[in-house]
């Protein structure tokens, strides 16, 4: 009982703790599952639903060569901060809206049929929600793995997937 | 008839406090220092796959971790410290002696930033008088027969017994 009533007297103690830990190893995380940019390969995915840790995990079985990640994101991931965004090396686009992310595309690149929906499939269809859209790929205007090729060499296996 | 003066809290009794607050600040050093390294460990293992798990693993521990440093520190740690405080005030002010039929009643409170006390009443002819005694002594002092108390501050220092 006493045990209890001490536990009470402190809970605001005990509260922002659990709070502080929470923001604290959040950051700490953040920051040990994310490598520079010449170390990771990131693919934004326009979908409604996507497992994006498996995809990662599945892409990373064989990544390229000095490579430390790879990071699978859904747009909503950047809603809050579009600046990530604009270096992404993989883009994978419905059909409407490749007008709208334009700028983000490697220009005069085309870009891939990823998911037909016609068929009602297309790679990557175990971890990528697709919607009744055609979807394609295309490799990112800003991205720092274009020369060396392992922005392609992902996009191969996503293709391949 | 002879009588003998015991006191609540002797040179043992305060040695033994300050080793309590010593080695309580050790253990709890211990385990601050065993939380982090675990967390140091979860991170170090993360990868793509198990990361959001990892960084619940870290999260759960550190926040245990923190739970129970603080709990110790405020209760025990912190209680130790003011029984301390508090002894080194009973032993070092004027007494008074109060003569009379002792009892230790179950009624209690916590004084904030001070002790636990127990109430202790003294029947005497003039009537009855209240003191505290710290809860830590409450045990001693109900089974000690005492027939008189020194008081300070009105809490209970020390206590004749007879011979």
């Amino acid at each position: 009982m006493r045990f209890f009533k001490n536990v009470f007297s402190q809970l605001h103690s005990f509260v922002l703790w659990a709070l502080m830990s929470a923001i604290f190893w959040g950051w700490i995380f953040t920051i040990v599952t994310d490598a520079p940019m010449e170390k990771k390969i990131t693919v934004y995915c326009y979908v409604p639903e996507i497992r994006d840790t498996e995809l990662a995990v599945s892409l990373e079985e064989e990544k390229p060569e000095g490579i430390r990640m790879i990071q699978v994101h859904n747009f909503e991931y950047v809603m809050f901060d579009t600046g990530f965004i604009e270096y992404g090396d993989i883009f994978i686009l419905p059909e409407s809206q490749i007008a709208e992310y334009e700028e983000l595309l490697l220009p005069g690149g085309e870009g891939v049929k990823i998911y037909d929906a016609g068929a009602g499939s297309g790679g990557a269809d175990d971890y990528i929600g697709y919607t009744d859209e055609d979807y394609y790929l295309f490799l990112g205007a800003k991205s720092v793995h274009l020369e060396d090729g392992k922005a392609e060499a992902v996009a191969k296996r996503l293709l391949d997937t | 008839m002879p009588v003998d003066t015991v006191e609540l809290y002797t040179d043992e009794d305060m040695a033994g406090l300050k080793r309590k607050i010593k080695c309580w600040m050790i253990a709890l050093c211990a385990v601050a220092a065993a939380a982090l390294a675990a967390c140091i460990t979860v991170a170090a293992i993360t990868n793509t796959g198990n990361a959001e798990r990892m960084e619940l693993y870290a999260v759960v521990i550190s926040t245990l971790a923190g739970w129970v440093i603080i709990y110790c520190a405020t209760y025990v740690i912190g209680n130790a410290r003011r029984e301390l405080g508090h002894a080194g005030t009973l032993r070092s002010d004027e007494r008074e002696r109060v003569e009379g039929r002792v009892t230790v009643t179950r009624r209690w409170l916590r004084i904030k930033k001070s002790i636990t006390a127990r109430e202790v009443e003294v029947e005497t002819p003039e009537g009855v008088s209240r003191f505290w005694v710290a809860e830590s002594r409450a045990g001693q002092l109900a089974r000690a027969n005492a027939t008189a108390l020194y008081t300070s501050h009105g809490y209970v220092a020390a206590y004749e017994v007879m011979k």
